[in-house]
């Protein structure tokens, strides 16, 4: 497969952005148009631990439970679409607890849009557990054979009736580990921005290749692993570990690589907790899931309105099965995920959109600094940044960082966003840095291997080809 | 876009982090905490700022006039409690810790060679992410945590299948053991392990920790502890040091991880 580098935005401006609707809507399962002119619900859950153990329970948790209590609900609110998630437990690497689930969640979706009419589909996320110590690639992780095993877990997803195959891949993770906890910009944008797009890209060739045999859709990626931790871990006002203004700047450097599933030929919707999908739309034109207020069954963030403003599925992240006084867990979630759902296509259908994006982005827009890169506005110009520079891994990583940190000390210095002292100081610090870098590719490998060799634990070269 | 003209923002949002904010200087913070002996005191300082290429040559000096372990305790360690100080009064950040950590580790392995046998630490303790569960940086901030209060972690990784997880248990026999899982499918391990720790007749406490644990989960099996922040490890370590069994743990837990 050939990788087709992003260098145009596909948005002339930032205001064309909306939720509900993107340059290149997709269709697929029983129904689904993705990004047509409707933001669709998106329910992810988790199985109850002790399930995995037994293939029977395992597909009686999924079919007969999780999907059957979701269908249900969204029949019974009058939600005309929904689109289900199964991110896949690490034990359903075998194929005799993956294949009865996705065939499973094929046939009883079809049994309610042929009973109801209600469009729905499952994305399957296949679960990368492949470890830098023992290798990343083909033929290198002797003790599980977990790249062997990826692919042929997109084979059996695909395979069994899969509606969209995705994954949060996990190239560069080491370096993200180690830069979060150490607060080093560098790492992230050599781990992150050059070697996981490197890695998405071998990941995701083959992905494509595999869906489109399979005439299944290729959804997206997410640096779930990467900028998403980074995110939890400087948490909210309450929070101590990372800064905020650090996270920011991680985010942004992920859209670059988020982006390469689709530069591989992926179709989108991307993944929902890559908040990142903003800026990767904006370039793209591809549909993003997102999450935010709806998903506090997950986690809490500093973005929940915001992240809604330019949405195509609406995500609650993920749920453990669990009974609540209004129903079973998915059921709530699924409804507080419906109704939102429901407002913004009010908005779509009365032209009203724009307000409400602007809304959504108002009220969090200073909440903090993610936040503010993340605003549809500063999103757009930081996507531009990337496009610029959209054929070099290093430099539009680079890009995106250097806009981040403009975008941040400009809302700073205009007192629009409010920094601590220390948020301030760690902003500078990562523009001191960012700003010594060299302009050639091969100057920052070079001298990234000598800085990071024997400090970043299980950093390898050839875990990415190189 | 609608213009935000004339908006009152605080009746929107409110910026806790910035009214909450500590504006005190490691310096400030510091200046009751650190040695007086002027040897200890550059060793704790190197600590303390976190000058992690300069410890090595200022322990080395120090090695030609001082006890190796009075240099790790009065100054390695003293350095480090000023760090965990700054870190609880918010001065300091993870990225902190993680730093003036590894320059006390570089000092320590220095002045340990020192020391006939070795540095004989608080205690042991076996950490893990379990089996199938990719995720560890949690538990590697936790190792880092429990460490640097002065006891020895074997760090047996990432997806530790639990045979091996039993194996090291009984080999080692530590004060208690420690899991991460970040996956309600991983954390089934916990109990498992539980299990067979008792059918091995190993009575120590299995603290279950990770993104998946709640207490309740961590408290549904025998042996089980519950630990929901890195920086609470080392005070439940302490209780256990102290004598505490998992139940007296369970009981006292909320007390414990204020540090009371």
């Amino acid at each position: 497969m050939s990788v087709t580098r992003y260098t145009k935005m596909a948005y002339d401006c930032a205001d064309d952005m909306v939720f509900g609707r993107c340059k290149h809507p997709i269709s697929y399962g029983f129904g689904l148009k993705i990004g047509a002119g409707e933001v669709i619900p998106e329910l992810k859950y988790a199985p109850r631990p002790g399930t995995e153990k037994d293939p029977a329970k395992l597909r009686k948790e999924y079919i007969d439970y999780i999907s059957t209590d979701a269908l249900n609900r969204a029949v019974t609110a009058g939600f005309p679409n929904v689109q289900l998630e199964t991110e896949w437990v690490s034990q359903m690497n075998q194929e005799k607890l993956s294949a009865p689930v996705v065939a499973g969640q094929k046939e009883i979706c079809e049994k309610y849009h042929e009973e109801y009419g209600i469009n729905c589909g499952v994305r399957q996320t296949i679960p990368d557990q492949r470890e830098a110590d023992r290798g990343l690639r083909l033929g290198q992780d002797t003790l599980h054979s977990y790249p062997e095993k990826f692919f042929e877990c997109c084979d059996i997803a695909c395979e069994n009736g899969a509606d969209n195959l995705s994954v949060e891949s996990l190239g560069g993770k080491e370096f993200a580990d180690y830069a979060v906890t150490h607060g080093d910009i560098i790492a992230f944008l050599f781990g992150v921005g050059y070697l996981g797009s490197i890695d998405m890209e071998y990941i995701w060739q083959q992905m494509v290749d595999i869906a489109k045999r399979n005439r299944c859709v290729a959804g997206g990626d997410t640096d779930c692993s990467g900028a998403n931790v980074a995110m939890f871990m400087a948490g909210g006002f309450l929070d101590n570990d990372v800064q905020r203004t650090f996270s920011a700047i991680t985010r942004c450097i992920a859209a670059a690589r988020t982006l390469v599933a689709w530069e591989c030929g992926a179709t989108g919707p991307d993944k929902d907790c890559g908040y990142e999908g903003v800026i990767c739309k904006a370039i793209g034109g591809k549909a993003t899931s997102q999450e935010g207020k709806n998903c506090q069954c997950a986690h809490c963030d500093l973005q929940g309105n915001l992240t809604a403003q330019c949405c195509d599925l609406w995500s609650n992240e993920s749920v453990e099965y669990h009974p609540e006084f209004g129903g079973t867990s998915v059921q709530c979630w699924l409804g507080s995920l419906g109704y939102e759902c429901s407002l913004m296509n009010t908005a779509l259908q009365t032209g009203q959109e724009k307000t409400l994006r602007d809304l959504y982005m108002m009220s969090d827009r200073t909440r903090g600094p993610e936040a503010y890169v993340l605003a549809y506005d500063h999103a757009y110009e930081i996507g531009k940044a990337i496009a610029a520079n959209g054929n070099n891994l290093y430099l539009r990583s680079k890009a995106a960082a250097e806009k981040a940190i403009e975008i941040l000390k400009n809302g700073y210095n205009t007192k629009e966003l409010m920094l601590t002292k220390k948020q301030y100081d760690v902003l500078m610090d990562a523009d001191k840095q960012i700003s010594a870098l060299p302009t050639e590719e091969d100057k920052f490998v070079e001298d990234c291997v000598k800085k990071f060799t024997g400090v970043v634990p299980n950093f390898n070269m050839k875990n990415y080809g190189l | 876009m609608i213009s935000s003209k004339g908006v009152d923002f605080s009746k929107i949002l409110k910026r806790y982090d910035i009214s909450l904010q500590n504006d005190m200087t490691p310096e400030a913070a510091a200046k009751k905490m650190l040695p007086k002996d002027p040897i200890f005191k550059e060793i704790a300082e190197c600590v303390m700022y976190k000058k992690f290429k300069e410890i090595g040559p200022v322990v080395t000096k120090a090695l030609k006039e001082k006890n190796p372990l009075d240099i790790i305790n009065d100054g390695l360690v003293a350095g480090m409690e000023v760090v965990a100080k700054l870190y609880a009064d918010h001065v300091y950040y993870l990225p902190d810790i993680m730093m003036a950590a590894k320059t006390m580790e570089i000092g320590i392995a220095l002045a340990e060679k020192q020391i006939p046998g070795g540095r004989v630490t608080k205690g042991t303790v076996v950490m893990h992410a379990a089996e199938g569960d990719p995720h560890d940086i949690g538990k590697n901030i936790a190792a880092v945590m429990t460490r640097s209060a002065g006891y020895t972690v074997i760090d047996m990784g990432r997806d530790v299948a639990v045979t091996d997880f039993i194996d090291e248990m009984k080999k080692t026999k530590p004060l208690f053991g420690s899991g991460t899982a970040l996956m309600t499918t991983t954390m089934s391990a916990f109990p498992a392990e539980a299990k067979l720790m008792q059918e091995a007749g190993l009575t120590m406490p299995l603290m279950a920790c990770g993104g998946a644990v709640n207490r309740d989960y961590a408290n549904s099996f025998d042996l089980g502890i519950y630990s929901q922040k890195a920086p609470q490890t080392p005070l439940i370590a302490q209780k256990i040091l102290d004598g505490y069994d998992w139940k007296k743990i369970r009981e006292n837990w909320d007390s414990i991880v204020k540090g009371e």
